[in-house]
């Protein structure tokens, strides 16, 4: 059974189509990145599936589980964790209380709190530098870190699956390797479910895993990352040579 | 060849002006009916007002034409600039002390006010001239507050404009010898036909439009809509501001004149917070955005209140009568007001201006 | 100068209770509540029984204080949650002017429904009268009330900070405060986050209401819109949205208005607001953004 599934969705802002009719399922333990040019509808995707923009129609599935027009705090309870485009970090809130604020949605008694803690340390383990900063302001954090600590924030509400908006954005290209190095171990550790919106092709090419490539609102390419990026066809999907 | 080219810049520039000229002229063209049926409007009240010859009925539509005057004060500047202001009922307030000042009987003013100065004291002009003075005195003012304030933006300077409101009324209220303090000031001579008032009404509109189709009054409106890309096109927004801020705080001068005419008597508080929020309920639940809200919502909003007043005064149905208890006509319009604005969040007209032809955009 | 003091202290308690319960709901729903004045005045009226004769007839102001000020705070919080649900839960996506008009809507609707019920007269109410006797400290001699109500405000101020450093709910309610869409996406549940927001601002209007009406013995419809003016500029300056911003800002108001009254020359003393409310368009001038901005200015989407 698949883990995600969007069947038909359609997002409109005003008279603006920002994605038409896009279909597609994703399975547990899978790397799923959707690449595109701007304004492909990759982050409008996003948003609808964390249930922050509304969908004119189509249907979205979370194991099993129809959240279309769900509010975003119920599909966050049903297993979704949304890393947003920009991080949005809660700056002045300490790091710590950061990755505290998603454990909200566990019951509360002794074997969760213990989780919860024991959840903290893989965190820190994961990311040192956030544990060496645990009490200090979000805020003051570089891009990189807080990259990381959004990442980790995720983490902590044990997500069935992860959607991360242009994790590389406004980030060098060294950091944004270490920041992909961590989440593709991540992954590998636990067999999280991992769907990433990015710009660029050139970065699923290098991790692997499933890609989806959208233009206009629309899905234009779907297969392996690595056998698609070594073709001519994406070029042609990613700036839409057959048009001319 | 730099004098050629020079030469063709200067028709290119006159073939510009020409084209932006008849461009507006278009867009006058295009949206005087407007204006024109909103004044038909308030002729048609005026007139079946008149036809029926009931005093209190004629009282009650002098109010609403005052309160058109206000909320079209209003709309120059919260409309066009999109900036909510709680400070101009202050401007009313200068505007009706000022009339005052110019025509109560100088015999009278001088045992009550005998702190205005000597040339004050001796003037008395016809209602009309110190209604004109009163909206110059306004703008005046409005002018050097705005010079201040229209740095500001967004809810610092809805704050910064409360203050004004604030401030205003502290000092008419307390400078004795000049506005008499908190008691009132009588002796305003009372107007009671109708027609100076439906007069004052109709140029708040046209000066309302007139202003939203100047070249100030688009460039603040494309501000209010996109501020970045105005800005980006040489927009001067504090200028553009600053002109919306003196035309509206003259007109509510005006609007303070001639209610001060309307009812005889003034204080401080009569221009205070409660007319500050009934003004400004109108123009929201009319539509913020628009001309023809600001109007409509007075239209709708004083009849409302004038038919719930009716019912509490007892209605016959038969043989029984039936009166609503004291107090619920206040909460009748509150939940209206609350009703209406959950249905439509901007207002019954949202941008829209009437027209004949159909609902436009005014953007 | 004890006196004045103590007098900026006990004025600045009062701005300071004020603009805290605007910034909460500022704070989560970007509501600007006008009708918080008006919750303040039903809170007063809570304790006297229905009536419109002029003599006040008390009910639940006999009640001792140990359950005097429960009761108070009580009354606030329901009216409070009950004005989210029945009115403002359905201006979440509407812009900030429209829900300040509703807010200012809704007050009035509370202050009619007052006034039906008890007229519009003042009437006078003796209020724990225990505490308006005076005390010396420090060779002053003070109004016990006036120290009562700067120690209530204290405890009130330190036991809120607790509240949001300490609980689960705090922390939810302060990452709200900052960023609502991303709170909602880390499962923080709106509708319980605002309600307790306004409960929360409520019952600081019931502790307002206890205050000014044991201060000035009266109960009066218009006796919330006196504070709410002050508390919402308060709130303003002091960066809207910042807890910490509308506290201070409460007491500078406070300070300024009891120290231009002492300070200013005799014939200018009338003039006092309005050289408050001047003061106010300059600190606007020089931090149009409040003296201590806050950082969750991101639109709600």
């Amino acid at each position: 059974m698949s883990l995600l599934a969007l069947s038909d969705i359609t997002i409109r802002y005003s008279r603006l189509t920002a994605v038409r009719e896009v279909s597609f399922s994703m399975t547990e333990g899978e790397i799923l990145f959707i690449t595109g040019p701007n304004g492909a509808g990759k982050s409008s995707l996003l948003r609808a599936i964390a249930g922050v923009t509304p969908v004119a129609a189509g249907k979205i599935q979370l194991a099993g589980q129809d959240i279309t027009g769900q509010a975003p705090e119920n599909i966050a309870r049903l297993g979704l964790s949304m890393v947003p485009e920009g991080r949005e970090v809660f700056g002045s809130l300490t790091i710590e209380e950061n990755l505290l604020v998603g454990t909200g949605m566990q019951a509360r008694d002794r074997t969760s709190r213990a989780r919860t803690a024991s959840d903290l340390e893989a965190v820190y383990m994961t990311f040192p530098i956030l544990k060496d900063r645990r009490n200090g302001q979000a805020g003051l954090l570089s891009g990189g870190q807080q990259q990381m600590l959004v990442i980790g924030r995720a983490l902590m509400t044990n997500p069935r699956l992860i959607a991360i908006d242009e994790p590389s954005l406004g980030l060098a290209p060294n950091i944004t390797d270490q920041v992909y190095e961590r989440l593709i171990a991540l992954q590998a550790q636990r067999q999280l479910t991992l769907l990433i919106v990015e710009q660029s092709s050139a970065r699923a090419m290098m991790v692997g895993g499933r890609m989806i490539l959208m233009r206009g609102g629309q899905i234009v390419l779907d297969g392996d990352a690595r056998t698609l990026g070594s073709g001519e066809a994406i070029q042609a999907a990613y700036f839409g040579y057959e048009d001319h | 060849m730099s004098a050629v080219s020079s030469a063709t810049e200067t028709s290119l520039t006159g073939e510009v002006i020409a084209a932006k000229k008849q461009a507006r002229f278009a867009l006058a063209r295009k949206t005087i009916v407007t204006p024109i049926l909103l004044s038909l409007l308030l002729i048609a009240i005026t007139l079946i007002t008149v036809m029926t010859g009931s005093r209190p009925f004629n009282q009650t539509v002098i109010d609403v034409l005052v309160r058109v005057i206000f909320v079209v004060g209003l709309y120059i500047f919260i409309g066009n600039s999109g900036v909510l202001s709680f400070g101009h009922i202050g401007f009313t307030c200068l505007g009706a002390y000022a009339a005052a000042w110019l025509t109560i009987n100088p015999i009278m003013k001088s045992s009550a006010l005998p702190g205005l100065p000597d040339w004050l004291l001796q003037t008395r002009l016809i209602y009309w001239q110190a209604a004109i003075l009163a909206a110059l005195f306004a703008g005046v003012a409005a002018l050097i507050f705005g010079k201040v304030l229209m740095r500001l933006s967004g809810i610092a300077a809805s704050i910064a404009t409360f203050a004004v409101l604030a401030m205003i009324n502290t000092i008419y209220s307390n400078w004795d010898s000049v506005t008499g303090g908190t008691s009132s000031v009588v002796g305003i001579p009372i107007i009671r036909t109708i027609w100076p008032y439906l007069i004052g009404a109709v140029a708040a509109i046209f000066i309302a439009w007139a202003h939203a189709i100047s070249r100030s009054g688009l460039a603040l409106r494309a501000a209010r809509d996109e501020p970045t890309a105005a800005a980006a096109s040489g927009v001067d927004i504090p200028k553009e501001r600053l002109v919306a801020f003196v035309v509206s705080g003259a007109v509510m001068g005006l609007g303070g004149a001639l209610m001060a005419h309307s009812i005889g008597v003034v204080t401080p508080d009569t221009f205070y917070l409660s007319l500050t929020f009934i003004t400004l309920s109108m123009l929201v639940v009319g539509g913020m955005g628009s001309l023809s809200g600001g109007v409509i919502g007075v239209v709708l909003l004083s009849a409302l209140i004038q038919a719930l007043r009716w019912m509490e005064g007892g209605v016959s149905l038969g043989d029984a009568t039936f009166a609503l208890p004291k107090g619920i006509q206040e909460i009748a319009l509150g939940v209206i007001m609350i009703v209406i604005l959950a249905l439509r969040p901007s207002g019954l007209m949202g941008n829209r201006e009437i027209t004949l032809t159909r609902s436009n955009r005014n953007t | 100068m004890l006196q004045t003091l103590f007098d900026a202290l006990s004025l600045g308690s009062l701005y300071a209770l004020g603009a805290l319960g605007i910034a909460l709901i500022f704070g989560v729903m970007r509501l600007v509540n006008f009708a918080h004045g008006d919750v303040i005045a039903f809170c007063v009226f809570a304790l006297l029984w229905p009536s419109t004769d002029a003599m006040a007839i008390v009910f639940a102001g006999q009640l001792p204080w140990y359950l005097l000020v429960p009761f108070v705070l009580l009354c606030g919080a329901g009216l409070s949650v009950l004005c989210e649900i029945v009115v403002f839960r359905r201006f979440r996506n509407a812009n900030p002017a429209t829900m300040m008009i509703a807010s200012f809507a809704l007050g009035f609707v509370i202050r009619y429904f007052l006034l039906m019920l008890y007229s519009s007269r003042p009437k006078s109410i003796s209020l724990l009268p225990a505490l308006s006797q005076p005390i010396e400290i420090f060779g002053a001699r003070l109004p016990l009330l006036q120290l009562i109500t700067i120690v209530a405000t204290m405890a009130i101020l330190i036991g809120l900070t607790l509240f949001l450093r300490q609980t689960r709910f705090g922390l939810e309610m302060r990452a709200a405060a900052e960023n609502f869409s991303m709170a909602r996406m880390l499962g923080v549940r709106a509708n319980r986050v605002i309600m307790g927001a306004f409960a929360l601002s409520g019952a600081l209007a019931g502790a307002i209401a206890l205050i000014f009406g044991s201060q000035t013995g009266t109960v009066d419809i218009q006796m919330g819109a006196s504070i709410m003016l002050m508390a919402f500029i308060a709130t303003v300056i002091g960066g809207l949205g910042s807890l910490g911003g509308a506290v201070l800002a409460g007491f500078l108001l406070g300070a300024a208005s009891v120290v231009m009254q002492v300070a200013l020359p005799v014939d200018a003393r009338p003039f006092r607001d309005a050289f408050v409310y001047g003061a106010v368009i300059l600190v606007l001038l020089f931090r149009p953004q409040g003296l201590i901005a806050a950082r969750g200015t991101k639109e709600r989407v």
